[in-house]
């Protein structure tokens, strides 16, 4: 993985597509360890469409944070249940930082998008706000620069790598 | 405090799909959706492995994953430590994960998508309750273990294995809720399934046969598994079926010889339990719903469990030997009118009333010396003991059960309404009531 592609490997349009209703979950690793998984609320991408920011709740994402911090790699993957579009991204230099005015307010956006989206398979917007759930003091966020970007929606083109966007 | 994979094993099935994390070898972590994970016994799930991809290769060089799953009801958050074993590409986990992904795969539009190619079976190292807020779980249907002991002791006392079955279906449906169900016997060398009993349809379909491995019920018999989906899949739907039947009913499809097999033209869940006893499978008990995910884990144990006992009653029920005491045949009284023609196809012993179907195999090689002996020997009591031993009765082996034969021959007579009827006239004995007067064909 090149943590410095000459220019981004996702466009506008799947850009939009992370910063949506979608789901988002992450997972690192360390050496000698089994991987972490960590379920995320919300995501922002850099204005170059190079840096990916995921706002979580620190204490059930506790040892996928402690990852971070040893070894900085990263895969964050993407999906929208109503059309199994999946996306998946990966870092190698993830770190922990801190949040941003308006992240508070773009966790509240991303629960009611993804309860949207999920309404249809009949998950009330209670459940998904249980489901979601972050005391607003718990959050906090990790940064990482696209390195990789993989095609993840079930069918043929799955495991395809993106290159990169002009 | 351990926490139990049946705890929470209803998270498996669906509603929220999981994340697998593996790594590669150098380090590099990945995640992915799981469409499918499988509760195969308390320290041992399976996933689905549908494409050879980068979760596929990094456990193939290093078997630890984690796992996350969510109850689709309270949204409580586990994870599991997961240590890859193997791969299963047939059996009873595999086959049951290939119905049920197919299930998922039709109501998640990825059908023809969607395909097994082999079930990965991982050990549960141990498994972690994620901090967060849940949900009140709903409160349970009902208690299905006081609904099974019910059940259970309903089976005794039964004087036949007719009265037997219909008790179980009647049971199902008070205590279990369970409203659409039949029992099909198992005929090993014919490699195929007949029905006896059923409840909660239109038309009985006694005699309707499925094939050894032909959707959920053929694929439970053959496999010695129980066979659950909770959403309608058209590869192990037998709507197809009675479809295809029904259409081609009219002038062509009387002389047709199959028998459709009753079952819901909407089906959203099924669930098919082999009825073992043993070691050996004696039949199937399937039951279905309208309605996505009616079965879950606890009911599949719940039935397995009453599958089990109703094997045992079905082994020890008498094979109704009764009294030998000939009782002299009265010559036939009331049969008058025009003849019927019973037409007996050597072929398949298949029995055909004028031109209705009634019935083929062993039935119908039963019917067949029962008419014979009545139109030459003026015979209308016979014991089942003398049937068993008939030679002229093609009975695949001495365990299989000529009283589910002799239910089935009884139900179709009666719901073709033909001028031939058996009743039972005591434990063992049956009695033909004769109502036209009869010419058999016999063609080879």
């Amino acid at each position: 993985m090149n943590a410095y592609a000459a220019s981004a490997l996702i466009g506008a349009e799947q850009a939009a597509f992370i910063c949506g209703g979608v789901g988002m979950s992450m997972a690192t690793c360390r050496p000698g360890a089994l991987p972490n998984i960590a379920r995320a609320t919300g995501c922002k991408v850099s204005s170059d469409r190079r840096v990916v920011t995921l706002i979580l709740a620190a204490t059930p994402g506790a040892a996928a944070l402690d990852d971070v911090r040893r070894t900085a790699t990263i895969a964050v993957v993407f999906t929208q249940p109503s059309t199994h579009r999946t996306l998946q991204l990966k870092g190698t230099d993830a770190r922990i930082v801190p949040l941003e005015p308006g992240d508070h307010d773009l966790v509240e956006r991303y629960v009611r998008a993804f309860a949207a989206d999920v309404a249809a398979f009949g998950f009330s917007e209670a459940y998904m706000r249980a489901l979601l759930a972050a005391s607003p003091d718990d959050l906090v966020a990790v940064e990482f620069t696209i390195a990789a970007a993989f095609v993840q929606t079930p069918g043929p083109r799955a495991g395809e790598a993106l290159a990169a966007n002009a | 405090m351990k926490i139990r994979l049946e705890s929470f094993r209803d998270c498996l099935d669906g509603g929220v799909p999981g994340n697998i994390a593996t790594v590669s070898p150098d380090g590099i972590p990945n995640i992915a959706y799981l469409s499918q994970v499988q509760y195969v016994d308390s320290e041992h799930v399976a996933l689905s492995y549908q494409f050879f991809n980068t979760t596929r290769r990094n456990i193939l060089a290093s078997p630890y994953a984690k796992a996350a799953v969510i109850d689709p009801r309270t949204a409580a958050h586990y994870r599991l430590s997961l240590q890859y074993l193997r791969t299963e590409s047939q059996g009873p986990v595999f086959e049951s994960m290939k119905a049920k992904l197919a299930g998922i795969a039709s109501h998640t539009g990825m059908s023809g998508v969607f395909r097994l190619l082999g079930s990965d079976i991982y050990r549960v190292l141990d498994i972690e309750r994620v901090p967060g807020q849940t949900l009140p779980a709903p409160p349970a249907r009902q208690n299905l273990l006081a609904a099974l002991r019910a059940c259970a002791e309903a089976m005794h006392g039964h004087a036949d294995l007719e009265a037997l079955l219909t008790g179980v279906l009647g049971c199902l449906e008070h205590q279990f809720e369970i409203r659409h169900a039949m029992v099909l016997m198992l005929d090993a060398a014919a490699g195929r399934l007949y029905t006896v009993a059923s409840r909660g349809y239109a038309a009985s379909g006694a005699g309707a046969e499925i094939a050894l491995g032909d959707g959920v019920i053929g694929v439970a018999a053959r496999e010695g598994t129980p066979i659950r989906i909770g959403h309608f899949a058209a590869e192990y739907s037998y709507g197809r079926a009675i479809r295809e039947s029904l259409e081609s009913s009219g002038e062509a499809g009387r002389m047709a010889t199959e028998i459709p097999l009753p079952g819901l033209a909407q089906v959203r869940s099924q669930l098919a339990v082999p009825i073992r006893a043993g070691g050996r499978t004696l039949g199937v008990l399937y039951m279905e719903s309208p309605h996505d995910q009616r079965f879950g884990y606890d009911d599949e144990d719940a039935l397995v469990a009453l599958a089990g006992q109703l094997g045992m009653a079905i082994q020890l029920m008498p094979q109704g030997d009764g009294d030998e005491a000939l009782v002299p045949s009265a010559p036939p009284q009331h049969a008058r009118g025009p003849n019927v023609v019973v037409r007996h196809y050597a072929q398949n012993d298949s029995i055909f009333l004028d031109d209705d179907y009634l019935i083929k195999g062993v039935a119908g090689s039963i019917f067949c010396a029962l008419v014979r002996d009545y139109l030459e020997r003026g015979r209308v009591s016979f014991s089942n003991k003398e049937l068993r031993l008939d030679r002229r009765i093609r009975l695949p082996d001495l365990s299989d059960n000529l009283e589910a034969r002799l239910i089935l021959l009884g139900r179709r007579l009666e719901e073709r309404g033909a001028c031939v009827r058996i009743e039972k006239t005591g434990r063992g004995r049956i009695e033909l009531r004769v109502d036209r007067p009869l010419e058999l064909v016999d063609i080879e």
